[in-house]
């Protein structure tokens, strides 16, 4: 039998139609087999003829085979195989049919999963919407579950900073030292419900109640009022039962439960509180009341200057300065935990592999895990839309767009605000003036448990640029060298080659210029510097108007020392007595004030970018890594891609055509 | 006598006249030198490479008539206590998926911990689908031909199955696995799983204590064993 190539020219259509002409002369034979095939062809009409194979050269089989695997992800069908089969078969519309599958977007987005890695091993840690659990004796004897933020600003000086039941009330702090566990001085003891009701308050929160923002909430997760949950909602059974009664509302400090928007900066005029064991042996003089271990807080400079200003509570540094704040209506702005540190909330997969709703696995997860879990499926829905929809590529770096979910709705629209803001107080940011992702671009119509309804989001905000401002990518490659290495790499294609000069020992902070690191850092440092306006392991946005990349509030004091918040901001070795650079703003100024949109802008703009893409894609459906020998073939595809508008499913179908493709393998013999 | 002093002191006192550099400075190496020059070979090589775990995933998914992964687990470890399937979280690794959590890469060539799961894998799809396709319910009711996900095919009475019959029933499975007629195939394959068929058959009937299993249906299930580990099943 001949061998005939699908992607001889002038088209593979033209091919099979050859082979349809010499399939057609074959066609009384195949039926006459057909006839004389055992009858379990006639048991199983579904089944494909099985003669008809006559029609098809082995190669073509293959061929078929591949093209299924790489556009389907997965092995064609019996049924498949016998549409193929069939004199009409038509390859082009197969194909064209493939690359509308999801399947194909699957496929693609596998390619850049790969690169980017974008799958969390990382927690989201933020105090001011962590909400721990601990366990105190009721007044029946019986264990009452309390939630509490860690150090919550409180009234009292007994629990200010700390869990609002004293360690005297309780019998035992939520810390309890060692020493007194061992020596059993200090044991869990019933507390009075007067004194429960004075510093807790029952609440129906957001994860049991869908209607949480109601007067009285009565649509309880796993009751008749709330039917037909998302059934990836899952809260973890320590959450919805307590002793195996189904929870109605659950116990929370006072504080925490507090709905209020905007709250009032505190200050104790406390400079300093001696502890127990800060004091000499007799000397009591100075110890807090209520046997609280921790010294109070100590109250900022911002605190003592601005006492009684109103703060939002959404914030940050509402938990560092305002006891009128909590966790707002139905605790919204905070995520349960079923223990004091650590403690699970949710149940969802270790990873999706095969995508949203095929898990292979569920594990009860840390509630730190909840957010960085939706983090990373942004990003493969986000993929996923640019392949499906055919999108211009380059909007990888530049879109504006994205997709959210209930919880990413609850992160982007609440959550995030609290990640700000510390050390920026000191400039004037009280809280994230202009975040990546603005939160009034998050759709009102998501709720916290709405995890299988994804929606368009148009625009993010001026500062988005595709995946580069997601939370997944920035907490992912932390540092602004580890994001514009990542870049470089995955997006041109480049990577750093250290040349033969040696590593002398140098004190130069430039490294560009030092000897031995300029190889790759002059290329490194203007990539990393791009993302010097993101907070290195965060996404907080430093807008210029605030921090300048040469700043004169920050300058070396007599010791050549940056201090306090300009020390986390800015970089001393890049510092005089009259000002500061910002931290990894020194490789290209121009480029920190390009922000990562700027990155993305100029990335795209480079040749190196669809040859990069090109590359990628075609070592992908080739299975190899390219070689000099293939340049040709890269620069014929790269020019139908660009020529096309940086649309992949041009770029694939001239890939599938190429002989290359059809080459691959087929070298073996069965 | 001065000489043995010598030899004693001498070299502390040349130790202490000269102490060791502090720090020992970087020295250039010479650029090595060119002895030959060979051509290299930058030739693409083609091979076959090993079928993406995703797509060995969903195509496992789709011979199970298209379940979610976990139900396929459930119905994979069966209830006939053999546990010939564990968990989809014990398999994932070993099938060569990436770990991007971890930065673990994905797998593109096989090892042998690979080929055990994939045959742990495919002994498990076979046995499911023989007991799904082949085997008759409590009521002694068999499978709808248009309902049996695998061997989509009647079984003629036991004994009475022959090369021909044989040689068509197989033609199915191999296009459920590998994707082409075994006309098309290598000319002795079909021989090749009739007689590993023959043999089971055989064998099987010989076999004390007996099988759950007929030996007819435990034939079938050797062939397909074969083919769901065959290489080109897990290559392309």
């Amino acid at each position: 039998m001949q061998r005939v190539s699908l992607s001889s020219s002038p088209s593979p259509r033209s091919s099979l139609r050859r082979l349809v002409s010499a399939g057609r002369a074959l066609i009384g034979i195949a039926l006459f087999a057909a006839v004389l095939c055992v009858s379990a062809a006639d048991a199983q009409p579904e089944a494909p003829p099985s003669s008809a194979g006559g029609a098809r050269t082995l190669e073509e089989y293959r061929h078929f085979r591949i093209a299924a695997i790489d556009l389907l992800g997965r092995m064609p069908t019996r049924q498949e195989v016998a549409a193929f089969e069939r004199p009409d078969f038509d390859w082009d519309e197969w194909v064209d049919r493939a690359l509308g599958e999801p399947a194909y977007a699957d496929r693609m987005t596998r390619i850049y999963m790969d690169l980017l890695r974008l799958e969390p091993n990382l927690n989201f840690a933020s105090a001011p919407s962590d909400l721990l659990r601990h366990e105190v004796v009721g007044p029946d004897g019986k264990p009452v579950w309390v939630y509490y933020r860690e150090n919550q600003r409180r009234m009292r000086p007994e629990t200010d900073g700390e869990f609002c039941l004293d360690p005297d009330e309780t019998g035992m702090g939520v810390r309890p030292r060692q020493q007194d566990v061992q020596s059993e001085t200090r044991k869990p003891k019933p507390i009075s419900q007067k004194l429960l009701d004075a510093y807790t308050v029952l609440v129906k929160p957001w994860w049991l109640y869908r209607d949480y923002l109601g007067a009285n909430p009565q649509a309880r997760f796993g009751s008749s009022g709330w039917g037909d949950p998302d059934p990836g909602y899952k809260p973890v059974e320590s959450l919805l039962a307590d002793d195996g009664k189904p929870v109605l509302a659950v116990r929370v400090c006072r504080e925490e439960a507090s709905s209020l928007a905007m709250g009032h900066v505190f200050a104790r005029r406390m400079t300093r509180v001696r502890t127990k064991a800060a004091a000499p042996p007799g000397d009591n003089r100075d110890e807090p009341a209520g046997g609280r271990i921790r010294p109070l807080p100590v109250d900022k400079p911002y605190a003592t200057k601005h006492q009684g200003d109103e703060v939002s509570c959404a914030t940050k540094m509402a938990l560092e300065y305002a006891p009128d704040c909590g966790c707002g209506p139905g605790l919204e702005r905070c995520l349960p935990g079923d223990a004091n540190n650590g403690g699970s909330a949710f149940t969802f997969p270790n990873h999706s592999l095969l995508g949203e709703g095929v898990s292979l696995d569920e594990a009860k997860q840390s509630q730190q895990r909840w957010f960085p879990y939706w983090w990373s499926r942004e990003a493969v829905h986000f993929l996923e839309d640019l392949f499906a929809g055919d999108r211009d590529f380059r909007e990888v770096l530049t879109g504006k767009q994205t997709f959210v979910n209930g919880p990413l709705a609850q992160f982007y629209g609440t959550i995030q605000r609290s990640n700000c803001c510390g050390p920026e107080v000191t400039f004037g940011m009280l809280e994230e003036s202009e975040p990546l992702f603005e939160p009034s671009r998050v759709p009102q119509d998501l709720a916290p448990q709405d995890v299988s309804t994804w929606k368009s989001v148009g625009d993010r905000g001026p500062h988005a640029a595709g995946l580069l401002t997601m939370p997944i990518f920035l907490e992912k490659y932390a540092s602004a060298r580890a994001r514009g290495a990542a870049l470089y790499n995955d997006f041109l294609c480049k990577s750093f080659a250290p040349g033969a000069q040696p590593l002398a020992p140098s004190t130069e902070p430039n490294l560009m210029i030092r000897p031995g690191c300029r190889a790759c850092h002059a290329e490194l440092e203007p990539m990393a510097a791009y993302f010097a306006r993101v907070e290195a392991a965060s996404f907080v946005f430093l807008p210029s108007a605030q921090f300048p990349v040469r700043s004169t509030a920050c300058k070396l004091d007599a010791n050549g020392r940056l201090n306090g918040a300009c020390n986390a901001l800015y970089d001393a070795a890049f510092a005089d007595s009259h000002s500061a650079t910002l931290r990894s703003a020194y490789g290209s100024p121009e480029h920190a004030d390009a922000t990562p949109a700027g990155a993305a802008h100029d990335l795209v703009a480079t040749p190196e970018f669809a040859q990069c893409a090109v590359q990628r894609v075609v070592a992908s459906f080739l299975g190899r890594p390219t070689t000099p020998d293939d340049d040709p073939l890269l620069a014929s595809l790269t020019q139908r891609f660009v020529r096309s508008g940086y649309r992949m499913k041009a770029l694939v179908r001239a890939l599938l055509q190429s002989d290359a493709y059809a080459r691959t393998n087929d070298e073996r013999a069965p | 006598m001065r000489a043995t002093w010598l030899l004693a002191f001498g070299p502390m006192a040349a130790a202490c006249a000269s102490p060791p550099p502090a720090r020992v400075p970087a020295q250039a190496s010479p650029p090595l030198v060119a002895e030959s020059e060979a051509l290299a070979d930058t030739a693409p090589k083609h091979d076959l490479r090993l079928v993406p775990p995703e797509v060995y995933l969903r195509t496992y998914l789709a011979l199970f008539g298209g379940l979610a992964p976990l139900d396929v687990q459930a119905k994979a470890r069966g209830a006939d206590r053999a546990q010939i399937f564990d968990a989809w979280d014990d398999y994932v690794s070993a099938l060569g998926l990436p770990d991007y959590r971890f930065d673990i890469p994905r797998q593109t060539r096989t090892q042998a911990l690979m080929i055990a799961t994939f045959e742990r894998l495919g002994v498990a799809l076979c046995d499911r689908a023989v007991e799904h396709d082949l085997e008759a319910d409590a009521f002694g009711t068999p499978t709808p031909a248009n309902e049996r996900l695998i061997f989509a095919f009647d079984l003629p009475k036991e004994g009475e199955l022959d090369a021909a019959g044989f040689a068509a029933r197989f033609d199915v499975l191999h296009r459920t696995f590998l994707g082409y007629p075994s006309a098309l195939a290598p000319p002795d394959r079909v021989r090749r799983f009739y007689r590993l068929y023959q043999e089971i058959v055989l064998n099987h009937a010989k076999a004390d204590p007996r099988s759950r299993f007929s030996p007819p249906h435990a034939g079938w299930a050797a062939v397909c064993y074969g083919l769901v580990r065959h290489p080109e099943f897990h290559l392309y």
